[in-house]
């Protein structure tokens, strides 16, 4: 199994923790914003979209930028407080729906709306081989419903491990996705799957599992800033079986840590992206989401 | 079974299938029988009957497993122990794993009670096929309209389980009411007079030949089948199996004096046979209470252990609590028999609301290491 590799680099801009790598706004320029990262509606006042205008227009100046062009890590101080105008769609499959748990925890402490559209067994969008195939228009049916009655400014979707297609289906099926997210007022934010024990099951779908973080990150380089790609090896590694990916017994999923240290990673991600400032773990990590079930099926305690 | 859930033999889950269709050849056979001799089905002393025969072991084992669990098990083990108890008491408990997925998360080694699907399953047939039969198996052409109905319905069946074959999550096929039922449907077309008219029209000694070869070949199939990932196996491949244990089945019934017959009839099947019911509801919940950790030991040396501690169960299942309501408890019939079951629900729901629900997922979170670099 290989996970994301860096596609972007000479694009890149670190995080805190140097391990983080936007491939958004790959052609834009490097001092000035080409986009509001927040599209206006008119219920929102409209300083607040200046202000999270040009937070996040700082950050993707960054983002763009090559070494010594002023990136930008941390958000606008003002932007915080307009954090509860935000709202976040997840998208993907089960191991989505692990980490969603803390992920909702971890921005509703952070005031950012939430809401879980993962899918267990399922979640893909890509319109690939006959089995994803008929996965992906059932996640197809409910997201277009969902994304006209939830209204979300991001819509985040990890990389399932159903994506299974051709290189040229999977970006399609990418680019697809942008557009519905364009369509409905939302930045899309692609993030590549965790390392997971390729077993028989998936054994035959290993090429599409290798080539769909490389189309994803080909839409997130041609999309400029309206869709970002983020390489989630930073936090778990490329090994699935290395303590690093935190996977739970079965290889695939993650526990309760795991799952912590994920929510942790990208709502400050996002928070960087997005101009909010990340609830600390303190106030989230071990709420009543850590006893679901859903991490005692998966053998975790 | 036994082997198949220590790990040792791949295609042993068909044991499950091999019982459907025992058990629709058995109570079809018996309905069919009454309805012969009546003119009707007296459908509350049938529904007696099942209940004295199932309910008893199946109270004792699910109450004394609560009890274990909440005493030596995991803190998830005795909280989906206590989440699925209604279900299994309801006799519904396959639709409630159907909807938790158990497959897709290869969940069922988390659930004490993962085992009693196939119990709903039988309970659902039980409830449902008198009624059938009563309605379609009298008068001269009866057990020929039983006869298509069931096999109808096993058509029907198939054509659900070929439908709702998904490969990403099997619990679906696996453990629905409708998907399996055309294993007990064909059982219950091998007890009906057409099909057993058509086996006895079989040469004596072509029928033991056929007994051996589906024997032989229903035992190849459990040691070379893949598992519940083996391609075909839901698109016509279990329903062949049950096929062949059916006709398997009546061709014993109507020539039980070959090889086969002799064999399968002989001391130790007939031993494990009357075993059975209690050894199947024992076993999982035996598996699960004691892991290699617990024991001190894994492998084969557990393997046996397992199925000796099981074996155990079920013998003092069938002596203590099985054989006595059966055959010699007067009060377990009629309307003390009703009493008394109306009593054992409510002293098992007692147990069951006063085990206190275990707190998953404490300190499970360590919120420094979240916050290392």
């Amino acid at each position: 199994m290989t996970a994301a590799v860096p596609l972007c680099d000479e694009r890149m801009t670190a995080g805190p923790g140097g391990d983080f790598r936007w491939c958004a706004g790959a052609m834009q320029n490097e001092t000035k914003p080409r986009r509001t990262l927040i599209r206006p509606r008119q219920r929102r006042p409209a300083a607040a979209v200046a202000a999270l205008t040009m937070a996040a227009g700082a950050v993707l100046a960054g983002c763009g930028g090559s070494a010594g062009t002023g990136v930008r890590s941390e958000p606008a101080p003002s932007a915080s407080a307009h954090a509860k105008d935000k709202k976040v769609l997840w998208l993907g499959d089960s191991i989505a729906g692990v980490e969603a748990l803390p992920l909702g925890a971890a921005l509703k402490a952070s005031g950012v709306g939430f809401r879980n559209d993962s899918s267990d067994g399922g979640g893909t969008i890509v319109e690939g081989d006959k089995m994803s195939l008929p996965i992906a228009r059932s996640t197809w049916k409910r997201l277009r419903k969902d994304l006209a009655s939830y209204r979300p400014d991001v819509l985040a979707y990890q990389i399932t491990t159903y994506d299974w297609g051709t290189p040229q289906q999977q970006r399609a099926s990418y680019e697809k996705l942008a557009k519905a997210a364009g369509n409905a007022g939302a930045d899309l934010v692609i993030v590549s799957a965790p390392p997971f024990k390729v077993d028989d099951f998936y054994k035959k779908h290993a090429a599409d599992i290798e080539s769909a973080p490389k189309a994803a990150a080909k839409v997130a380089d041609a999309d400029g800033a309206k869709v970002a790609f983020a390489d989630a090896s930073a936090l778990w590694g490329t090994d699935a079986g290395a303590a690093k990916a935190q996977r739970s017994a079965d290889g695939i999923h993650s526990c309760q840590q795991g799952s912590a240290a994920f929510a942790k990673w990208f709502t400050e991600r996002l928070g960087k992206r997005y101009g909010f400032a990340p609830a600390p773990p303190d106030e989230w990590a071990t709420g009543p989401w850590v006893s679901n079930q859903r991490y005692a099926k998966l053998g975790c305690k | 079974m036994l082997l198949f859930h220590a790990g040792y033999l791949r295609g042993g889950f068909l044991g499950v299938d091999l019982f459907f269709v025992l058990s629709g050849f058995l109570i079809t056979g018996l309905l069919l029988s009454e309805t012969g001799r009546a003119g009707r089905i007296d459908l509350a002393a049938f529904w007696a009957r099942r209940a004295r025969r199932l309910l008893p072991a199946l109270v004792v084992m699910g109450v004394a497993t609560l009890l274990l669990a909440w005493a030596f098990g995991s803190p998830s083990l005795l909280a989906f122990a206590l989440d699925d108890a209604p279900w299994a008491a309801a006799q519904a408990v396959n639709w409630h794993f159907i909807a938790e997925q158990v497959g897709y998360w290869n969940a069922s080694d988390t659930r004490l009670f993962s085992h009693l699907w196939s119990i709903a399953v039988e309970w659902q047939f039980y409830l449902a096929w008198p009624l059938v039969v009563l309605a379609a198996g009298r008068g001269r052409r009866g057990e020929h309209r039983v006869a298509g109905l069931a096999v109808v319905g096993a058509v029907a069946s198939l054509a659900l389980m070929i439908m709702f074959d998904n490969a990403v999550d099997t619990t679906r096929v696996y453990e629905g009411t409708d998907t399996r039922a055309f294993s007990l449907l064909l059982g219950a077309a091998a007890a009906t007079r057409p099909v057993r008219a058509r086996l006895a029209r079989v040469p004596r000694q072509a029928g033991h030949v056929l007994c051996a070869v589906l024997a032989c070949g229903l035992v190849a199939s459990w040691a070379l089948t893949d598992g519940q990932h083996a391609p075909g196996l839901f698109e016509g491949g279990m329903f062949l199996h049950s096929l062949a244990a059916a006709v398997l089945i009546a061709a014993l019934a109507a020539a039980p004096d070959g090889h086969a017959g002799r064999v399968l009839g002989s001391v130790v099947p007939r031993g494990l046979g009357e075993l059975s019911y209690g050894l199947y509801l024992w076993h999982w919940p035996v598996y699960l209470l004691l892991p290699p950790d617990v024991l001190g030991f894994g492998g084969l040396p557990r393997t046996a252990v397992l199925i000796a501690v099981s074996l155990a169960a079920a013998a003092l299942s069938k002596r203590l609590v099985e054989d006595p309501v059966r055959f010699r408890a007067r009060w377990a019939t009629g309307r003390r028999g009703l009493a008394v079951l109306a009593a054992t629900a409510v002293v098992a729901a007692g147990v069951w609301v006063a085990i206190p629900q275990p707190r998953l997922g404490a300190g499970t979170v360590d919120v420094h290491r979240l916050m290392e670099p």
